[in-house]
């Protein structure tokens, strides 16, 4: 059972309520991701990946089929998107498990690969109208046309993607927008119209009804800049030249419509402390200015008043000589001859109140800092007036949804997601779609809109481990070599990606994920039968369990949360009563495979038990006369009992193959295999049998090193059956 | 929990060879590691190979009472498990299962598996069983915050730490805690410190006297 045989693969994977709460049981980065991506499953397939670098390619395509199903942006997510990092578990240990590099270790195989993907079927329900071909817009066309609705995408440019064109092309390739986006409509039969303006005599809400769309979602984000105000009131001077939205030459860099030595020689001054400014900043910079950014916020990002944007686009726009001034605002814009010259920015004594953003300032400290050119970049809105045309607007002016089904409460058939509703990032646009989606179908069938759809979910603790290993470093181009519009973050190699998926420690019920399944590893969930006639409470499982999935409390026997366990087998290996027995490796099936393998085997005879997260394939042929590879769930699943019952049985020689300890997928597995074998060896050592036993740790999806280790060990029982006659 | 190590195997090879039927009883009661079924038959296959490279054929079978320190649970299950097919039994329980067992049949030669050591305590984390009771007869955890001194101190001080107690360990060891550190600390946290301004009087191990019987 190597993961090479396998020859299934997707497996119903269900949801897991926790009996106690009532709440949906996932790891904590599922509940983080707003799609819901089946993130440990995807994580422990990337770590089983095939040796064989084509067969690896094919199943890589089919991991982005299954995260295709859900999200069919995920090769956009790739490159721009790590909710979920944030709310790992392994975060508080050595850092998160790098999930954005994993999915864009996918999407670099799986754009190209999209090009050959047959389109759907067409769908022949009623009508839809999407207004904004954003992530939101588009999320919410694909998950329509699934459902069999004929979508349509009204754009106002021409070109899909929304926000998304905002993205600097150094952090998100076109050719990954174009390739995902185009495929997208391609592949679902969604209609788009370009150029299309709504309101100001454009097309109107009631127009698109009377077209025959019997429903309408709008997503039209949020693509004005906002401009400078100080104390409520706007900054004048934002007409001299020179005065830019930082939002305007995002999109027409990444246009290519600027020169690439639009800023040579000029000192640029970026406003805004968020990561659009950043973007703003680091294109200007590429653009050959002398950057600096002037925030409200203070460097220190653990405070309410921190800087918002993200670490590494602070780190990276630091490297590449930006200079950042913090704590200060903007009260006037002076220029010189009609052009802009300087800015004034007393110095913010604070953002946030309990009423939330109201920044303060201390006047009296004041200073002027010169430039050539002004980036105004501190936050973006909607279209107002369509809105208040088409009547979306509550009395406060705010878009009136019901929060849980986004249809608008003051126009039926209307729903409003995305930026527009609430800026917010790409994924949470796109959950708006999802969402939208899933209203607009009950809407049309004359279904209850709300019922069932709010979830609460408990999330899973992390697996108790021995080694916690480290988080790669992102491998950045060095800043002289990135200061231009290509990717300057390298992508994982199989190798790297196959290593970080390794270090997921798989929080979280197996139920929900089924890769081992899938991968042919086992035939079904993990399950521990308890003997409860032959427990005799000693408590062992409870203690080596690394999922805390045993419990004992007296009276009573003990009980195996079956949701907690991973079915590695240390307690059923462990178990002084034998108890405990794990499904599809009882005590009595792996000893009768012993029997049957110790008479297919010529002298010397060997049997090995072996981890089955060694990632190994099955033997060489010229081992297959001498030995015989029992597989286990974990190198702590051997018991010494078997060892004893296979050299009882004529076997000559018995090697134990774990993963090194720092690289156990059970967390202690390794440690638990080396000391049952090192306790056995000294025993058989004073029965005169210390040599024909070993135990081994082998490096994962090496099957050279394997191989030597079984050469050696074969050569060295050889020699002592030559001795003993 | 009673605690065992297990005897060297070449002496208990040399306990059973006079005999061919030999039967290993575990015991499931409170020894620590468990000495349980699955010992008794690890023992049985070893003491089986073992037998085969010293041209002796055991026929070793393997079986686990309750707990062997109680004769009427160990006579009952016994009487069924035995049936006139042992010669002799090698007992995997503390040193109180091969004196039962002994009791109850006077012509079955029986042998212990184990060398009984000390009442100990687990740390799991850690995995290992340390001492922490010496049957003294006369507790005095409630004075020394549930910290023993006869058993954790190596001179079984009552009114410690001796000059030998540095850094928290004991002169004996680096890697042994001075109990009386222990119960300094123990006892502040618990804000009675006043109960160390009491001279502990010498201690009266004449309270039990042995051999230490109790009666209904």
């Amino acid at each position: 059972m190597a993961p090479e045989e396998s020859s299934t693969w997707v497996e119903e994977i269900e949801q897991v309520i926790d009996e106690a709460s009532g709440k949906v049981y996932l790891p904590p980065c599922q509940v983080a991701c707003p799609i819901g991506e089946n993130i440990k499953r995807t994580n422990a397939l990337l770590a089983l990946l095939p040796l064989d670098p084509e067969k690896a390619r094919q199943q890589i395509i089919k991991i982005g089929d299954e995260i295709y199903e859900k999200n069919p942006l995920f090769t956009i997510c790739g490159y721009i998107c790590g909710l979920c990092e944030r709310d790992c578990n392994f975060k508080d240990f050595t850092g998160a498990i790098r999930r954005r590099m994993l999915k864009r270790f996918i999407s670099d195989y799986y754009v190209p690969h999209l090009d050959t993907e047959p389109t759907l079927p067409a769908p022949k329900g009623e009508k839809v109208a999407v207004v904004g071909g954003g992530p939101g817009g588009l999320m919410c066309a694909y998950m329509l046309s699934q459902k069999g609705y004929r979508v349509t995408i009204l754009e106002r440019n021409p070109e899909l993607g929304g926000a998304l064109r905002y993205i600097p092309s150094y952090r998100l390739p076109t050719k990954v927008i174009d390739g995902t986006l185009n495929n997208l409509v391609r592949i679902a039969h969604i209609k788009v119209e370009f150029g299309v303006k709504m309101g100001d005599g454009g097309k109107t809400l009631d127009g698109l009804m009377k077209e025959g769309y019997k429903a309408i979602f709008v997503a039209t984000g949020t693509p004005n800049p906002r401009p400078l105000t100080f104390e409520m009131k706007p900054v004048a001077g934002g007409d001299l030249e020179g005065v830019i939205f930082g939002l305007n030459l995002l999109y027409d860099a990444n246009q290519r419509n600027v020169s690439p030595h639009l800023f040579d020689g000029k000192r640029v001054i970026v406003v805004g402390g968020g990561n659009v400014a950043f973007d703003v900043a680091r294109t200007a910079r590429r653009l050959g200015g002398d950057v600096s950014l002037v925030c409200l916020e203070c460097e220190d990002k653990s405070c309410r008043d921190g800087i918002p944007a993200d670490v590494e686009e602070i780190e990276g726009a630091t490297d590449e000589g930006i200079k950042i001034i913090y704590s200060r605002g903007v009260n006037e814009i002076i220029g010189k001859d009609g052009k802009f010259a300087k800015i004034r920015c007393p110095r913010c004594t604070c953002v946030f109140d309990e009423k939330g953003f109201n920044p303060k300032f201390d006047k009296s400290d004041d200073t002027y800092l010169e430039g050539d050119v002004l980036l105004v970049t501190i936050g973006q809105g909607m279209e107002r007036a369509f809105f208040q045309q088409e009547g979306l607007l509550n009395e406060q002016g705010r878009i009136d949804v019901d929060p849980t089904t986004l249809m608008s409460n003051l126009k039926k058939g209307v729903f409003i997601g995305g930026d527009v509703r609430r800026i917010g990032f790409a994924a949470e646009a796109m959950r708006e779609g999802s969402e939208a989606a899933e209203s607009i179908d009950r809407y049309i069938r004359g279904g209850n809109l709300k019922s069932g759809r709010v979830k609460e979910y408990k999330k899973a603790t992390t697996p108790k481990s021995d080694h916690y290993k480290p988080q790669p470093e992102l491998a950045w181009l060095p800043v002289e070599e990135r200061l231009n519009f290509e990717l300057f973050e390298k992508g994982f190699t199989l190798e790297e990606a196959v290593a970080e998926a390794r270090r997921c420690l798989c929080c979280g019920p197996c139920r929900s994920c089924k890769a081992c399944i899938s991968l042919g590893l086992r035939p079904s969930v993990a399950k521990i039968n308890v003997d409860e006639n032959l427990c005799i409470r000693c408590g062992n499982c409870v203690y080596l369990c690394p999922y805390e999935a045993p419990t004992l409390v007296s009276p009573g026997l003990v009980k195996i949360d079956l949701d907690k366990c991973h079915g590695c087998g240390i307690c059923a290996a462990m178990c002084p009563a034998f108890a405990l027995d794990i499904e599809n490796w009882e005590r009595e099936r792996i000893s009768a495979l012993i029997s049957q393998l110790a008479a297919e085997m010529a002298s010397p005879k060997v049997l090995v038990f072996r981890c089955q997260w060694t990632a190994l394939p099955p033997l060489d042929g010229d081992f297959t006369k001498n030995a015989r590879v029992i597989d286990l769930p974990c190198a702590a699943k051997v018991e010494t009992y078997h060892i004893l019952e296979a050299l009882q049985q004529g076997v000559d020689g018995v090697l134990v193959a774990a993963c090194p300890e720092e690289d156990c997928k059970r967390g202690r597995g390794s440690r638990q295999a080396k000391h049952s074998v090192t306790a056995l060896q000294e025993k058989l050592k004073q029965m005169g049998y210390g040599d024909r036993i070993h135990f081994c740790t082998v490096k994962p999806r090496h099957p050279e090193i394997f191989n030597q280790e079984l050469a050696q060990f074969i050569e060295r029982i050889s020699t002592i059956l030559v001795k003993g006659k | 929990m009673i605690v065992t190590i297990q005897k060297p195997l070449d002496e208990l090879l040399n306990f059973i060879s006079p005999y061919k039927k030999v039967m290993v009883v575990g015991c499931d009661g409170c020894t620590q590691p468990p000495r349980g079924i699955r010992e008794a038959k690890v023992l049985a296959q070893l003491l089986e190979l073992g037998g085969k490279l010293r041209n002796k054929e055991f026929e070793l079978k393997a079986h686990t009472l309750v707990k062997q320190c109680d004769s009427h649970l160990t006579a009952a299950a016994l009487k069924e498990m035995l049936n006139g097919n042992a010669e002799a039994v090698l007992s995997l329980a503390c040193g109180l299962g091969p004196q039962t067992i002994a009791r109850l049949y006077p012509a079955l030669p029986v042998f212990p598996a184990q060398n009984t050591v000390f009442l100990g305590a687990e740390e799991r984390e850690e995995g290992n069983i340390e001492e922490r009771c010496a049957a003294c007869g006369d507790c005095i955890l409630g004075l020394t915050g549930g910290i023993c001194p006869i058993s954790r101190c190596a001179k079984s001080l009552l009114n410690g730490p001796c000059g030998g107690s540095q850094n928290g360990k004991c002169e004996i060891g680096q890697d042994r805690d001075c109990a009386w550190a222990l119960i300094i600390e123990r006892l502040g946290r618990l804000g009675k410190l006043q109960n160390l301004e009491v001279i502990q009087p010498p201690k009266n191990y004449g309270v039990v006297k042995r051999p230490a019987k109790i009666s209904p």
